[in-house]
């Protein structure tokens, strides 16, 4: 049986519930192609039967809450079958399952949570803000995974004197800090003035970027693979 | 309506004369710090960040960038020396804080490495450094990272001084003997360069000691040598290392391959291999997180082999220790099995507290055991090639494989160990 959730961990928590006893079970969020032919369950959201099984859970591992919530965030196609697997083996060994490698959902889980993580670190670096003319900071982003929000603390750490918004395109939301609190907003489109010497910094970075290369040491395979494709669209110097 | 334009603004072509210059020095790492914002632009984390990657596969993390390339040294190897040719330009503290300040804002760096040639005089210079690192962050308030060069010969007050403001500050080696110091850098010597490291030590454990306020080079110091335009072995060379890092404290020796800019009969005419370069960074990896000494690693006269990476290369010398059995085997003795890393050792370590461990399982734990195998046994089982002779060809590489492995990262490091 297909059992077909939002994404939500409430809803997940209600879908772990209801397949419990279903050996053959999938897990399917998101816009996944159904197939034909497969018997569908589309789970509601149940706030009681998902608060049971959360504080079930939670008394087998104190911090397996936080691992599911970051799996939700992930974008890979594996996420529900390692989410699900995972907290299974969770529910069947009545502890906490982190450390135990040799078993299949665990390894899955934990390269889905690596590969957040590595996101988070690749955009902590390629995040590129755009200087507006309010002084404000405006940098768009478009990440295989919903993280926005997590970047908030790092740059808010960093940046306290300006407002910022890191706006996921994809997702259509912004993650914002207006100089005093921080918060997700939905944003489809954002209209923004850029200052009048924006044009000029960016081009002296450009310049810095061009002129640090070794041109004699090409490795590009190298460079693609520490900054992969999919991050420039939104940095100028690999930008067109 | 006028638009006021930013005076202090760099200019194009001196922004690129002040960066050509000083983009062979290959210490980017920004990591070891922590300066927390106090009401400014920037902090400083544990873990360096790489803001972008150059087409060469180098890491940016910082602004890298000379206060001046007019030298009054002469040293044989340097495009900036005082009898080369080539365009000159001199940046104010003013421009540099305001690159660094707009560069920072943008996310596009992680601080600056403020370096330069001796120009006017070694005071001179070492006088504009300390202000422009003051400035940066007592006018400009910024609390980022800040990396400044040492100048040798220059007033060690000044120095001191200096390291008040910096995260890190560095004295390069540059060449890794005193005769080819004296042969090639004239006007630097052994002492001209290893007494301010020891200065530096020392006022910074004194520092701790008397519980001052405030930070004195809270990342340490680092150094650099050029590799291959002199005839010192690697041996040699990590034996040098090894003491820095013993003995002088140091937190990382950086080795950069010589690349010739500039023709003299003293000097090769070629580039040095790059392969080297790699090697002698596998090795110091392996001196500094792996447990191993440099004496394990390569004899006094000897190099290390350009075919196999010294990990393996000590492994291949050793058969008698292996194989080791995966269920039992202490953490260091998995990081000497080749071809097993932190990562790797670490899931290993973890997943047998809760089951005996069998090949299928490592597997399943995607532990890589292409050349592993061969030194390992699990749940008692071999897998490997018994005859010596068979291992080592299985293990020569056609070409150096790993690069990004090894390359110019702490922050993939720090990634790793923090689970360890
Ligand atoms: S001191 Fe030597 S290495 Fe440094 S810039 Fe001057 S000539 Fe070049």
């Amino acid at each position: 049986m297909i059992y077909f959730y939002d994404g939500s961990e409430t809803a997940f928590l209600t879908a772990f519930v209801l397949s419990y006893r279903d050996e053959q079970a999938t897990l399917v969020s998101g816009n996944a192609q159904l197939s034909l032919g497969q018997e569908t369950v589309f789970v509601r959201a149940d706030e009681t039967s998902a608060a049971r099984a959360r504080e079930r859970l939670l008394r087998y591992d104190k911090d397996c809450m936080h691992d599911l919530s970051m799996l939700l965030r992930s974008g890979d196609p594996e996420r529900d079958r390692a989410a699900l697997g995972y907290f299974r083996l969770i529910a069947k060994k009545k502890c906490p399952v982190r450390g135990m490698f040799a078993e299949p959902a665990v390894i899955e889980t934990d390269t889905c949570l690596r590969r957040i993580g590595t996101e988070l670190e690749h955009l902590r670096g390629f995040v590129r803000f755009l200087v507006c003319e309010s002084g404000a900071l405006y940098a768009p982003i478009s990440p295989d995974h919903d993280i926005a929000d997590l970047l908030l603390p790092h740059f808010r750490a960093r940046l306290p004197l300006f407002p910022f918004a890191i706006h996921d395109v994809r997702r259509k939301k912004a993650a914002v800090y207006d100089g005093k609190n921080s918060f997700v907003a939905p944003l489809d489109r954002a209209e923004v003035i850029l200052s009048a010497d924006e044009e000029n910094w960016k081009e002296l970075w450009k310049d810095y970027y061009r002129s640090v290369n070794i041109p004699s040491r090409e490795r590009l395979k190298q460079m693609r693979g520490y900054m992969p494709v999919r991050y420039w669209k939104f940095m100028p110097e690999k930008s067109l | 309506m006028f638009v006021l334009y930013n005076t202090g603004m760099i200019t194009e072509q001196k922004l690129r004369i002040l960066t050509e210059a000083a983009k062979f020095d290959v210490s980017c790492s920004s990591s070891g710090s922590d300066r927390r914002n106090e009401g400014g632009i920037g902090n400083a984390a544990a873990n360096g960040c790489c803001h972008s990657f150059t087409p060469d596969g180098r890491c940016i993390s910082l602004l890298k960038i000379l206060l001046s390339n007019d030298c009054v040294f002469d040293c044989k190897y340097c495009r900036n020396r005082v009898s080369s040719d080539t365009p000159r330009a001199t940046a104010t503290p003013d421009e540099i804080c305001e690159l660094v300040i707009e560069f920072y804002k943008r996310n596009y760096i992680e601080g600056l490495f403020l370096s330069s040639s001796v120009f006017v005089s070694p005071d001179h210079t070492m006088e504009q450094l300390l202000l422009t690192a003051k400035k940066l962050r007592t006018e400009y308030n910024f609390h980022g990272y800040l990396h400044v060069k040492g100048i040798p010969r220059a007033d060690p007050r000044l120095v001191h001084e200096t390291a008040l403001y910096a995260d890190r500050m560095s004295y390069n080696i540059e060449l890794p003997s005193e005769r080819s110091l004296r042969l090639l850098a004239p006007q630097k010597s052994r002492e001209s360069l290893l007494l301010p490291m020891k200065d530096l030590q020392l006022s910074k454990i004194a520092f701790k000691e008397e519980k001052r306020k405030g930070k004195f080079l809270p990342a340490g110091q680092t150094t650099q040598m050029i590799v291959g335009a002199t005839p010192e072995t690697d041996g040699t060379i990590l034996r040098l290392s090894q003491s820095l890092y013993r003995v002088n404290g140091l937190k990382r020796v950086y080795y950069s391959s010589y690349v010739p800019v500039v023709h003299d009969p003293l000097l090769p005419e070629k580039a040095a291999g790059e392969v080297r370069e790699h090697r002698l960074y596998q090795a110091d990896w392996l001196l500094r997180f792996y447990g191993f000494s440099a004496e394990e690693l390569v004899g006094e006269e000897g190099n290390l082999s350009l075919e196999t990476d010294p990990k393996c290369a000590w492994a291949l010398r050793n058969m008698q220790l292996f194989p080791v059995e995966v269920n039992r085997a202490p953490l260091e003795m998995l990081l000497r099995v080749p071809g097993i890393g932190a990562r790797s050792a670490y899931k290993i370590t973890e997943a047998r507290r809760y089951t005996t461990l069998r090949f299928e399982d490592l597997k399943r734990m995607r532990v890589v055991l292409k050349r592993a195998k061969h030194f390992l046994t699990a749940d008692g089982k071999f897998y490997g090639e018994k005859r010596e002779q068979a291992v080592r060809s299985l293990l020569a590489e056609g070409k150096p494989e790993q690069l990004s492995l090894f390359s110019d990262r702490e922050t993939v490091f720090s990634a790793l160990t923090g689970e360890l």
